[in-house]
């Protein structure tokens, strides 16, 4: 399978968990269906993709901007990065979207926390933080 | 299995010995679920990585570690109610549980990482990190096979009573000589002393067209033959005292010490037959 394959079949199957997000209903079997089959894919593709590939490029690390290009010049190790994106964005977007629900947030007002996780993970996660913060402050919940 | 080795109808634990129990319980559960959560993305990676070691796949090793160590662990878990409940509760078979664990996953996670760099885990001092992490290897499966030897005394010296016969022995001879005879063995193996360093006497020196699953050399000598045998003496056992127990009760002291005997017995021709150079079959 080529990096061009990996990377369309992470990327579908992460928009297909966004869509079950923001649009399905939040039925149990759905959420878990996301966590467990799409996450747990997604994971598992990752895993695989490390073990094989990461040690393989040379003068590749995490300790400067250096050695983290010199990864990403690398077409398996860039895919393994993509899809860490997709797959903790669509674990903190699972996570929102249960809080929310939890919280009584109405839906149209999830959509735009989580289309922001989606696109942009952390922006979104500060969003629904900062919302939930604010909540917490207007409306104090009894213990 | 579950039916065999209930044991909550014969007592009413009280609330201090559920809940150690239930930890010692709880770690080697966790312990097994690391090696297989391991051995998952590992077995992809058998099947699309071409990187090579000894002439076969860099992911053999690994697959074969998570496969033995989940095993030993799932002995461990199986055999542990045949230990008189304080005891299992208490302090000791705790801490020999936690050993087991720890090493298991210590062993697991340089041998899986080894793999994924595309180098050996054994044998390997080219570096000081990799001869370093050779040398706490093996001190670790030194303690490893220390802790199911430690699980084995437990059981033959506080069996929970009523505790079949069969299954008593067998799970705690098992567990003793399987531990002693791969302390043997292994650190024979590991030693480097017979036929030089790495797991041949004689013959080719790769793992190319060994014997399937197994691996084990079919041009000469291989030192990993009477390690495999001294090692699962550890289920042998457990499993003919199972055996024994249900269908021939009478016999179950006999039938141990025969089948010890027979293990034992196997574990030294293999190991004769591989430091003579002549390969498994």
């Amino acid at each position: 399978m080529s990096p061009d394959t990996v990377f369309s079949l992470a990327s579908s199957t992460a928009m297909l968990g966004w869509l079950l997000l923001i649009l399905a209903p939040r039925w149990e079997a759905l959420i878990r269906f996301i966590r467990f089959g799409l996450i747990g894919a997604l994971s598992l593709t990752y895993a695989v993709l490390i073990f094989v590939y990461f040690f393989r490029v040379e003068g590749g690390g995490f300790g400067s901007i250096a050695e983290v290009r010199t990864l990403f010049m690398d077409d398996p190790v860039l895919v393994a990065g993509w899809v860490h994106y997709l797959a903790f964005d669509l674990f903190i977007g699972t996570w929102i979207a249960v809080e929310a629900d939890k919280r009584g947030y109405n839906r149209l007002l999830q959509a735009p926390m989580l289309v922001a996780t989606f696109m942009f993970g952390p922006l979104g996660l500060l969003l629904f933080c900062l919302t939930r913060a604010t909540e917490t402050v207007l409306e104090p919940r009894k213990a | 299995m579950t039916m065999l080795f209930n044991d909550s109808v014969a007592l009413a634990p009280s609330r201090d010995l559920a809940a150690g129990e239930d930890s010692v319980r709880r770690l080697l559960i966790v312990g097994i679920g690391l090696q297989l959560a391991l051995a998952i993305p590992s077995l992809i990676a058998l099947g699309i990585d071409e990187r090579l070691l000894n002439d076969i796949s860099v992911w053999s090793k690994p697959l074969k570690f998570q496969a033995s160590l989940a095993l030993m662990l799932g002995t461990l878990l199986l055999l542990l109610p045949l230990i008189e409940p304080r005891t299992r509760a208490g302090r000791g078979v705790w801490l020999a549980s936690l050993t087991a664990v720890v090493t298991a996953s210590g062993e697991i996670l340089y041998i899986t990482l080894q793999a994924a760099r595309g180098r050996a885990s054994h044998f390997n001092d080219s570096t000081p990190f990799e001869a370093m992490a050779y040398s706490v290897m093996g001190a670790g499966a030194a303690l490893l096979v220390l802790s199911s030897l430690v699980i084995g005394v437990y059981i033959l010296m506080r069996p929970r009573p009523g505790a079949p016969t069969g299954l008593r022995l067998g799970g705690g001879w098992g567990l003793v000589l399987g531990s002693v005879a791969t302390l043997f063995t292994a650190f024979a193996l590991g030693s480097g002393e017979i036929g030089g360093r790495g797991h041949w006497v004689g013959g080719v020196r790769t793992d190319l067209g060994g014997l399937p699953l197994f691996g084990w050399s079919r041009s000469g000598g291989d030192l990993r033959v009477p390690h495999f045998f001294a090692t699962h003496i550890m289920q042998a056992l457990p499993l003919l005292g199972l055996g024994l127990d249900r269908f021939a009760p009478g016999l179950a002291r006999p039938g141990i010490l025969v089948g010890a005997l027979v293990s034992i017995g196997v574990v030294v021709a293999t190991f004769v037959q591989a430091v003579q150079g002549q390969p498994f079959l």
